[in-house]
Order: C-alpha cells, then structure tokens, then sequence
C-alpha cells in the first residue's frame, strides 16, 4: 500500500473542508483499504471522519428513523427500531459480510462503496479505470449486470442501498456548498451517464444522515440474499420488498433489486401490479414474472433472471406468512 | 536391532513406486485391540494444542532474524510471452534493494525437468517467475518491484484444456500441447466391445470438474541462511528431506551441507510437497549478501503459482445387465496440467472401486498457459470418484436398482488388477452402518418431492490406498530420568503427527505423554521419513515408532537382566519399571536401569516394515449426504455428511475426527463453490484473492457422523493403522451431487454445483 | 442460452489487443504480506525514536504503547513487525479469512484490514492478551480440550472470534456460533470442533 497522510479533522465542517480530488473520506476503511491495496486509487490524504461526533446515533424523529452515516453495520443489525420497524435494512445490514466487516464498516461507506467487479478489482485497464473496454462484456460475466449495464456491465454491491431504496430512504450530504437531501432513488447513476462513478456525490461531499419515513403501520419489510457461500459473499442477486397487505391480498408495496444492475434497481410497473395479488405462491409465482421483463443478460448471467424473481417469491411468502 | 534390505511396493498417488528398504528383519508382534491399550485409540488432547491456542507456534512465517532481508518476486503478468529485456537500472537504485536477481544474472539452473529454468526467457503463465528482489524490508521489495522495466514480446496463448488439443491452438512448447510420451495414458482390461456388447443398459455421459486451489492459510514461505558453507533453510514445506535434496542438487552441494527444518506449518494439502522456487532464488541470493532471506508469497501469488487441482473433461460409458451386474466402463478424459508437466490422471476410481470385468480408459494431459497443478488432497480420485459415481446413479435408475444395492451387487473382495485379496476391506460393514446412520430408507425415487425446498440423499464409495511404506525410521531415545524423546523425520500439517507419535511411545513404554518430546521436520536431527503425502505419514512412520519404542524396551530388560542377574524371561516390563515375575518388589525403575548402565542416553532407531505382497493394500470408505435444494433460488444447503470408513487403526479418535471432517469440508467447498476462473480474453486469472476463491466458511458447514468400521489392519503393519487424509475427501463430492440430483431430479455433470448451474438445469427441463 | 448481443462491434482479435495494451499500463503489484521485522521492545514503557509520519498512542494487552507509524502501517503490521506480537496471523491481508482477528475495544476485527492509526486511543487485544499470566484463558483451554484446530495457523483468530462471541452472547446456539464465527476461515476444515469448543466454552464459563 503507498503511504499518504492521515488527516484527523475534529468535526463535519473541518472535514469537509479537507476534501478533494487528492483525498478520500475514510472511515470503516473496509472497502477503501482494498481499493488501496490493489491501487485502483491513490488518493494523498485519507480524512478520518471517525472523530466526528454524533455520525454514529441512530435516532427516532417525528416521521421515522434517522442515522449518521458513520454508524457501524453490526449497531444497525442490532437496533430493536430499526430491527422492529424497518427490518429490511436490518436483515440487509446484517447480511453483510461478517461479524468483523460489520464491526467496522459503516452504513455510509456501504451505500458509497465501490464495486467488486473482478476486471475493475484486478489487473485489468478497465472503462471505470479510464480504460477502453469493458472486459465483462464478452469475459466472465456471471456475476454482472443483467439490467441497466452498458458500457459498463458493474452490478452495484451494496446489500443496506436495495433495503434503503425500497424504504424511501433519503441522505443527507455536506459538502463545502453546504447541506443537500437527496432521495436514494436520484443518489446513483447509471454507467451510460458516468461510467466512472456509481453515485452524484463530489469529491469533496459525504454523506452524513439517512432518513427513513416509517412505512406504514400494517405493513412488513425484509431483504433476501443469494451468495454462493453461507457467509461473505457479495449479492449474487438480492431483494428488499415493503408490503402492505390485509385479508389475503397485497394493497401496495415496493420491491428492490440487488445484484442485477450497476444501481441498486426498482421497477415501477412491478410495484403498481402488487396491489390486489393475492397471497398464494401460485400467484407470487405469477407476479414474479413481471420482475426484470427487460433484462438483456450477457452470456453467463441469463440465470440471474429466474434466481431473482425466485427470491422476489420466497421474500414475499417470508413476509406474509 | 537385526534388518535386512528388501523391496517393498506401495503407492504414492497413482505412481506405483518400488522401495529398496531397510526393514525389521522379522514381524513384530502385533498391537492388542485398542479396547486393551491405554493411550492408543483414545481422544488424547494433541500434544502441541497449547502452543498453537496460545499463539506461541512459531510458523516459517513468523520467523525472524535481526539482520533478515526480505524478497518479493516479479511475476509475468501475461499467459505466454518472451521476455526480450529487462531493465534494473531503476531498480537498483532504490535505497534499501540489496540485490536483483534475473535471467541476466542467474545461473543457469533446470526446473520442471528440462522444460524451463530457475529464471527462463519465456513466461508461460501469469504468474511465471520473471525477477527476484532482496531488499531491507518487504515494501523496499515491492517498490523496486514496479520500476523493473520488463519488454515482453506477447505470444498467442491457450488456457482452456478442451482448446489445447485442437490442432490450430497456439503451441506452448512448439509441438502437440499433449507431449509424447508423457501425455496419454491408456489401460484396459477384459474386453470392454464385448462387455458393451452384452450390457441390458449402456449410459454415456460427460462430466466436467473445475481447477481448484490448494489456498492453505498459511502461505508458502521460506528462510534461507548460510552459516559458512551450511545453507539452512525454514521452510513451510511437507516434505523436509525432498526439499533439501532438490535445493542442494539445484546450488550443486552436499546434501549434508543443507538443513532443512520445518516446525509447524499452517496448511500443504499437496501444495508444499516440492521445493519452491523461491527456496533456491532466496539462497543464492543469501549467500551473496550474507544475510538470512525471507521470502513470503501473497495470496495472489498463491492462487497463481503455487499449483492447483487441475481440471478433467470425462466422457464415460457405463454398461450393466439388468440384474445390476456391471459389465463394462470406458472412459476418456482430459486434463489441463498448467504450462509444465504434472500429473491429472483421473481413472483409477474407475480401475479399481468396484467389480467390473471390462474397462478401457484413455486420457491425456495437456499443457496450457496457466499455473502448473500440483498434488492436491486425492489426486485424480477426487474428481474420477465424483463422474463414476454420478454415472452409475443414472445406471442403477435405468435398471429400476437401488443406488446402494447396486454398489454392493458390484462389490469386490479381491483387488481387480492384481487379483489378489485386500489385507482388510470393511466396506459392506461401511454401507450397512452409514446407511442406517443417514436413514438410506427413507430416500424417495428422483425428482419426485414436492414442494419449493426439495431433500435428497446420495452415496458415493470411496478408495483409495494409504497403507504407507517403508523406508520410514523414528529414533527413541530414553534419558536418564526415564524420559524420551523421538526424533522422526516426518511433518505435522496439523494432522496430529506429533501426537500419534507420542501415543505409540507411551503405549510400547507405559509412561506418561507429557514426559515424551517429539521431534520432527529437521533434516539434521533426524532419520529419514517420507513425505507427508498420500495419506502415507501414520502408517509409514507410526511401525517405525512403535519398533523403536519395543527396542528401548528390550534394551532395558537386558539392562536389567544383567544387573539383576535374572535371564530375562523372568523380568516384565510395567509402568517404565522392570520387576522380577516372581517378586514383584525386587524391581529396577528405567531410570535405575541407564545409570548402572552408564550410558547417558539409550537409543534406538525403529524402522517401518517391508509391505506384504501376498494382499492389496487400501483403504474404503463410504458418504451419504443429505441435502435440501431451493428450487427456486438454486440454494443447496447440506444438512448431514455420513462418513463411514475402514482405515484399520484409529490412533486417535479425536485427530481422527478432526481429520474427516476437514476432508468433507473440502469436500463440500469443491462440490458446491470452489473454482479458479480465468478470463480466457486475457488468460489472467479472476480469482486471485479468497472471497472471488471462495471456500467454505463455517456458515456452510453441516452435521458431520464419522463412522469407523476397522478396528486394525494387522497385515498393513503391526500398529494397523492406514492414512485417513485423503479417504476423507475423495467421496464427498460425488456423495453431495447424487443427493442433489435425488432431490431434483436434474443432473448436474459438471463441478462446482452453483446456483446458476441448478437454476438453469431446472429451466431447461422446463 | 448463449447471448453475446453486446459484443457484436468488437471481434477476438481486437479485443486481445486491445486487453495486451490495457495490462500492460495497470499491472498491479502484489500486495504486501509482512513489512520490516524490526522488532521493538513493547515493556509497557513509552516507545519512542521509532520511525514514522504520524503519532500513535494505543494500549495493547493492557501495556499503553506511544510510537509513530507511517500512516499506511496496517494494525496487523504493528502488532507483528514492531511488536513482535506473532499469534496473530495474516493469511489473506484482504479482510477476508480471519487469522488476523484481534479484539478492539472487545469487539472483533480484521486487523490487517484496518490502519494502525485506527485503533488511535483504543485498546487491542491479540492472542496473547488472552492468557491470565501463564494460564490459558478457558476458551483456549477449551480448544485444546475439544480439538478445535488442526494445523493452528487460523487458531489465534479462531479463539479471539470465539472470545468476542462469548463476551457478547454468553448462551449461544449452534447456529449462532456459526454466525458469529463465520468471518474466520479454517481450510483445514476444523469447523465443527471448533464449534463444539465454543459451545463447551460457554458452558465452563457459566460455572
């Protein structure tokens, strides 16, 4: 690893300051250190943001819940709130790698982290990194897009941004032009507008909140996860639902898709076709052939259609039975 | 201490291998049942448990000293090009680089037979060894690392197995990729046309096994340092005495100046079986700066270089009658063995697990451009058991036979190449004991559960050989307090080495494990004792143990017979003390006994006895896994591993345990998510750290039942222990997708069995 | 099944081309494993005249350290090189095996995947610190005990995980185990008498 200076600004608005092109925002450090490791960055400066107080409360507000970025994956597991009323985002966080990952990464570093696409991790002058090529586009492809690719073919990793976006989570970010709330649905961009990034933040913005509204009070959540392994692996595929239902059918709901685009994905129609589907597993069944009706797989990832709408219906029958 | 020189035969992996030995001239009497012994057999706590609990086990890695200089190596980072110059100018001048060595420099010294050398011209893999660093510390290493200026001439490479025989692929060594000889290899038996011919049912299928990587925790890693003209070397090896031999051949010195020691070491599974090229690089390079080198592979360079299970593309036809009589299997199969020669032979599962009169089988090896395979846990039958098993599932459904009936139908008492019987074959016992275990009665016909999460039960046997041979030698030496010490030159991967050994002599001396220190893996200390390979170390060394222990014994009895002026036939030995028979209380303690003697140390050195040639020597085995299938998401999650085996002796039911389960564990990883991909674009490899590798983790891990059958095998040796390290493995995969397929109804040819893979087989069938 | 629509503009042999020319200007050395072996003395005493860009104060096993670092020292690399604390492993230096796990203010982390600076101001406990003087602490008496290990390299990390576990979770299933040690690899597959030691350790621990 190059060496660089550790900057250790005291609070929001000295760190905020310390941004730049040069620098990075450091915290967990889980998946910064990787990224270092391997040099596919070489930032000057880290700017510690782990001395900022009061980035690592979650706390109840008037209309829902409110995190600071900078707490821990395995806090957010553990918290009855968020556990009890906003379970996708639990169940999400602690799917997460493992108990010594969760110990350390943070919900912001795990929306704004990078991708783990083995072409842009490896030895490989790749689009993202500036290159010409997509090499997933004709290489091994299995764990890549299946949706919204091109010309850069990342799946997006987070696992807490699919729970977030089907939560109507909304961040708060700082950067030296001051405070911005953003809907999680505008925070991140598709390759076919910067393949370079996978979100709207600038170098030298963080995110400092989560907000989440309490969904509604007969309603459930939850987050499903396919990994080749029983512990860290990253989503092969993944879905978080919120569903509103009574007396045998679904009223409204909001589904979100993990490891199937270079974005944590949702599909408006799928949502607009739960209400009034009743709960029987043929009829799940049924629903989930709305899910990713305009894939457009590459060669080895056609599977990733079927696996996920499979657990669009196991996550739906978890929910409502 | 009487021994005559024989020849004695074994096997190590597929080689059939002819040792001239020194044995005991006569058998020794055998070891009572362990029902009669005191530490043999028992659940004893390993003897180096607490320094490995307590972090104080000093590994290669961890060795250090003050004035060490660390090296890295710079590897090709293309498949298959000529190096047409490199530039250390840059280099050199980085403060704290101590030394560079490159082809330029390098003596010219052979390496993969006469395939390649120490530092070769032309790089044949990722990966392929293109300069060597010493320097002050590891990051000065790694820094002077990327300002060599290497110009590479890229040549057209292949890295796929199938591709490199088709006659218009790129040729690695400018001839057929499938050397000639060396790259077929063909038996038959009986007369497979006719056995086809006379077969009710007649099955063809292809299967497909992945590359899988070693991936120990504890890296490859060496010290070397010269004392004078001594090189000692800290290795993180399996096999101490063939390291010292191939480096002091390769620097051209005596053997007997080159020390070769290894302490503990963190994991081999056949990886750590040679000397590393990093071994020799590091002692050139020591003996020029005069200082110890060090020298640590990252986990990249461990999936790249340091060798691999190499893949098999089988196509098998498999013939019965109805009755379930198998009547013919032919096999032909292909293996990609990397850019230099290995072996990836795959039929002898085929060969010799079951009774089948006609058998022909041709495979071939072929080069390609990626790293070379190594031995890895059951070479060959890892992957040979998981096809053969697969095909006579779908042989014994096509007879309407139950998969087990079917086995025991073919079942053969007799060894199908020599004819000659087993000295011991429990596996019926095996069948009947695992099956019970499993509730084998409860299994449904294929495909045919209902419900979302479908459960399954499979089977696969298992074989293999593990009797160990001679030459193996263990010195005993008994102090004047009574305590002992062994000196063996063999290893502990953490296979309880260390702890089988203090066992024998505790058990032959009757005195206390704690007084009993073993000393093994240093070539200087020790007499020889093989490689630990092959699930050969228990049996190989453990008779040479227990022979050493019986002549201490007998020495002491001497001793005391002439002190106590009493023929021996009228002393016992007991509890480390030597009494008269008729008088219990005129008694001499060992320690008594060596002191009137007056030599300071009584020593003896037992040695491993001749193999018999009159029976076959192996080991069985059978698993049954239980699985359940999430048909919609392609989740296989096995609930029960079942491991019933004959493997003679248990010498320690807790290493013994320990050892299976880390043999199933393997087992899963290979069957359901391990796998080396490459990207065949660029022939680099993608899974080059341990999550995109990904293993087992203990998430996946399932309930384990081990089974022994084998109470001792007393015509293997007189300890009648077998190796257990590889019986463990070989048909857990084999056993997992049979269940699968139980459960599903589809097959799955082709390893490892992920989610995609039943997603889409599922699809298919619609 | 077979669908390479978004190829269709690039042909193999452009694409190898172009792929030689890419890995040619992003080869990526490998990473580090172990950096220098200076060992340092850690008495418990200030550390001082070490080399570094940056001040560190942190207590380790309980002995106050104050030493400099450069700022891309991992915390692994501290404890190893300048420490000389060598229980602790490193098997992957990626956070993704565990031999390195170490307890940081009792809770269990990769420390090779983290910065020395890090732990700045905080308390780490390695393997060592788990002994009471001479004695095994009861999860690694427990090991011994159960055979939780075979060829020790990930044991250290094992133990910690089991200790961090037990500290939080006094009464765990069998499946919580597995949970809560899945982050600690053992490819000698010891995993299920590493499981029946952290249950059979949080038994004696409750007597």
């Amino acid at each position: 690893m190059r060496n660089f200076k550790y900057l250790q600004p005291e609070n929001l608005k000295e760190s905020v300051g310390a941004l730049s092109e040069k620098s990075i925002p450091y915290s967990g450090g889980t998946d910064i250190l990787g990224l270092l490791k391997n040099n596919i960055i070489s930032p000057t400066e880290l700017v510690n943001l782990k001395n900022i107080d009061d980035l690592d409360k979650i706390e109840q507000i008037s209309n829902g819940i409110k995190i600071g970025a900078l707490t821990k994956l395995a806090d957010i597991a553990e918290n009855d709130l968020v556990r009890n009323k906003f379970t996708a985002l639990a169940q999400a966080a602690e799917q997460v790698g493992t108990p010594q990952l969760r110990n350390v990464g943070t919900l912001g570093g795990n929306i704004a982290q990078r991708p783990r696409c083995w072409y842009y991790r490896g030895d490989f002058d790749c689009l993202k990194k500036g290159g010409d090529i997509c090499y997933a586009e004709i290489g091994q492809n299995k764990y890549h897009a299946i949706i919204g690719g091109g010309p850069c073919h990342i799946v997006h990793p987070s696992d807490t941004a699919v729970a977030l976006l089907a939560l109507n989570a909304k961040l708060t970010t700082l950067s030296p032009k001051g405070e911005k709330k953003i809907p999680l649905k505008d925070f991140f961009i598709l390759p076919e507008i910067d393949q370079t990034v996978e979100n709207i933040l600038s170098p030298d913005e963080i995110i400092t909140h989560i907000e989440i509204p309490f969904p509604s009070s007969n309603s459930k959540s939850g987050y499903i996860k396919s990994m080749e392994r029983g512990a860290w692996d990253f989503a092969v595929a993944s879905v978080a639902a919120v569903i509103d239902h009574n007396n045998g059918k679904i009223n409204s709901g909001k589904i979100t898709f993990g490891g199937v685009a270079p974005i944590p994905w949702h599909e408006e129609e799928l949502d607009n076709s739960l209400k009034g589907v009743s709960l029987s597993s043929e009829s799940l069944i049924q629903l989930s052939k709305y899910a990713l009706k305009k894939a457009d797989p590459l060669e080895h990832n056609e599977y990733k259609i079927n696996l996920t709408r499979g657990l669009l219906v196991e996550l739906l029958s978890n929910l409502v039975g | 201490m009487n021994r005559k020189i024989i020849k004695s035969k074994s096997y190590l992996y597929d080689e059939k291998i002819e040792s001239i030995a020194e044995v005991p001239e006569k058998e020794l009497e055998s070891l009572p049942l362990n029902k009669d012994l005191k530490f043999i057999g028992k659940a004893i706590p390993r003897v180096d448990g607490e320094e490995k609990v307590s972090g104080t086990a000093v590994f290669t890695f961890d060795k250090t000293f003050t004035n060490i200089a660390h090296a890295k190596t710079l590897r090709s980072p293309y498949p298959f090009a000529k190096i047409m110059s490199i530039d250390i100018s840059k280099a050199k001048k980085v403060n704290g680089v101590l030394k560079i060595i490159t082809n330029e420099n390098s003596p010219e010294i052979e390496w993969y037979g006469d395939y390649s050398k120490l530092f070769d011209q032309t790089v044949r893999y990722e990966g392929d060894e293109v300069a060597f660093i010493v320097a002050e510390t590891e990051d000065i290493a790694e820094k002077a690392l990327s300002l060599i200026e290497v110009n590479y001439k890229e040549l057209d490479f292949v890295t796929n197995t199938l591709e490199s025989i088709k006659d218009s692929s790129p040729k690695i060594y400018n001839k057929s990729n499938i050397p000639d000889p060396g790259g077929h290899a063909n038996y038959s038996r009986g007369n497979y046309e006719e056995g086809i011919k006379y077969s009710d049912v007649v099955i063809e299928r292809e299967y497909s096994t992945q590359v899988a990587i070693h991936n120990p925790l504890e890296p490859h890693c060496t010290i070397t340092k010269w004392e004078d003209d001594e090189l000692i070397i800290w290795d993180s090896t399996q096999a101490v005495f063939s390291v010292r031999d191939a480096i002091a051949s390769r620097l051209k010195i005596p053997a007997s100046k080159v020390r070769v020691i290894k302490e503990y070491m963190g994991g081999g599974f056949g990886a750590k079986l040679e000397a590393g090229k990093y071994s020799v690089m590091a002692a050139l390079a020591a003996r020029e700066i005069k200082r110890p080198v060090k020298v640590v592979l990252d986990r990249r360079e461990m999936n790249l270089a340091v060798g691999n299970r190499p893949d098999s593309q089988q196509k098998i036809t498999a013939g019965a009658k109805k009755d379930g009589t198998l009547m013919a299997l032919g096999l032909t199969s292909h293996g990609g063995m990397g850019a230099y020669p290995a072996g990836t032979y795959v039929h002898w599962p085929l060969r010799s697990l079951y009774k089948c009169d006609n058998i022909e089988s041709n495979e071939y090896r072929t080069f390609i451009n990626a790293g070379r395979a190594r031995p890895f846990r059951a070479p060959g039958h890892v992957q040979g058991t998981f096809a053969l098993e697969s095909i006579l599932d779908d042989l014994a459904e096509k007879i309407e036979m139950d998969p087990l009936e079917f086995r025991k139908k073919n079942f053969t008492s007799i060894d199908q190449d020599s004819k000659l019987p087993y000295t011991s074959k429990k596996l019926m016992e095996a069948y009947d004991a695992g099956a019970k275990a499993i509730n084998w009665n409860n299994r449904k016909p294929a495909g045919t559960i209902e419900g979302v999460i479908k459960r399954g039960l499979g089977l696969a046997s298992q074989i293999w050989w593990g009797g160990g041979s001679p030459p193996a030698y263990a010195t005993v030496k008994m102090n004047r307090d009574g305590s002992v010490q062994v000196l063996c030159g063999s290893q502990d991967l953490g296979t309880g080495t260390y702890t089988i050994i203090a066992q024998v002599t505790a058990e032959v001396l009757e005195i206390p494990i704690e007084s009993i220190n073993v000393l093994i893996g240093d070539t200087q200390a020790t007499p020889y004792a093989p490689s630990s390979g092959g699930s050969t170390t228990a049996p190989s060394i453990t008779p040479a143990v227990y022979d050493g222990s019986l002549q201490i014994k007998k020495k002491l009895i001497a001793g005391a017979s002439a002190i106590m002026e009493l023929p021996t036939d009228e002393l016992s030995y007991s509890q480390g003390k030597i009494s008269e028979k008729k008088n219990k209380d005129n008694f001499l303690t060992n320690s008594q006994i060596i002191r009137k003697i007056r030599e300071r140390v009584l020593v003896a050195t037992g040695a491993r006895n001749q193999n018999t040639d009159k029976y076959a020597i192996n080991t069985f085995g059978v698993q049954f896994a239980d699985v359940e299938v999430n048909t919609l998401t392609g989740k296989v999650t096995v609930n029960k591993i079942v491991a019933a085996h004959d493997i003679g002796r248990t010498l320690n039911r807790q290493t013994l345990e320990n050892q299976f389960h880390g043999g199933v564990m393997m087992g899963l990883g290979y069957a359901l998510m391990e796998e080396r991909i490459i990207d065949e674009y660029t022939g680099k490899v993608l899974t080059t750290n341990i999550h995109d590798y990904k293993m087992a983790t203990m998430k996946d891990t399932p309930d384990i039942d081990v089974i022994i059958v084998s109470e001792t095998d007393p015509l293997v040796s007189a300890v009648g222990v077998k190796g257990i390290g590889e019986p463990a493995m070989i048909p857990t995969p084999g056993a997992i997708a049979n269940a699968i397929y139980n459960a599903i109804g589809v097959r799955i040819n082709s390893l490892p069995i992920t989610p995609d893979k039943i997603i889409t087989a599922l699809n298919n069938r619609g | 099944m077979s669908k390479n629509s978004k190829s269709k503009n690039l042909s193999r042999r452009q694409f190898i081309t172009k792929a030689g020319t890419g890995a040619v200007g992003s080869y990526v050395l490998f990473p580090t494993i172990v950096k220098s072996n200076k060992s340092l003395n850690h008495s418990g005493e200030e550390i001082t005249n070490l080399k570094g860009d940056t001040d560190l104060s942190l207590n380790v096993n309980g002995k106050n350290i104050k030493t400099k670092v450069n700022a891309n020292t991992t915390l692994v690399e501290l404890l190893r090189d300048h420490l000389n604390l060598t229980g602790t492993k490193v098997a992957c230096n990626n956070g993704e095996c565990g031999s390195c796990s170490v307890l940081l203010d009792g809770k269990v982390v990769y420390s090779c995947h983290m910065l020395a600076l890090d732990a700045q101001g905080k308390s780490v406990t390695t393997v060592e610190g788990l002994m009471e003087g001479n004695n095994l602490s009861i999860v690694q008496e427990t090991f011994i005990e159960k055979d939780g290990l075979q060829c020790g390299f990930c044991t250290p990390g094992q133990v910690i995980a089991a200790t961090a576990l037990l500290n939080k979770n006094p009464n765990p299933t069998m499946d919580e185990v597995k949970e809560g040690m899945a982050g600690n690899l053992c490819r000698c597959g010891a995993y299920p008498k590493i499981i029946d030691s952290v249950l059979a350790a949080a038994e004696k621990l409750k007597s």
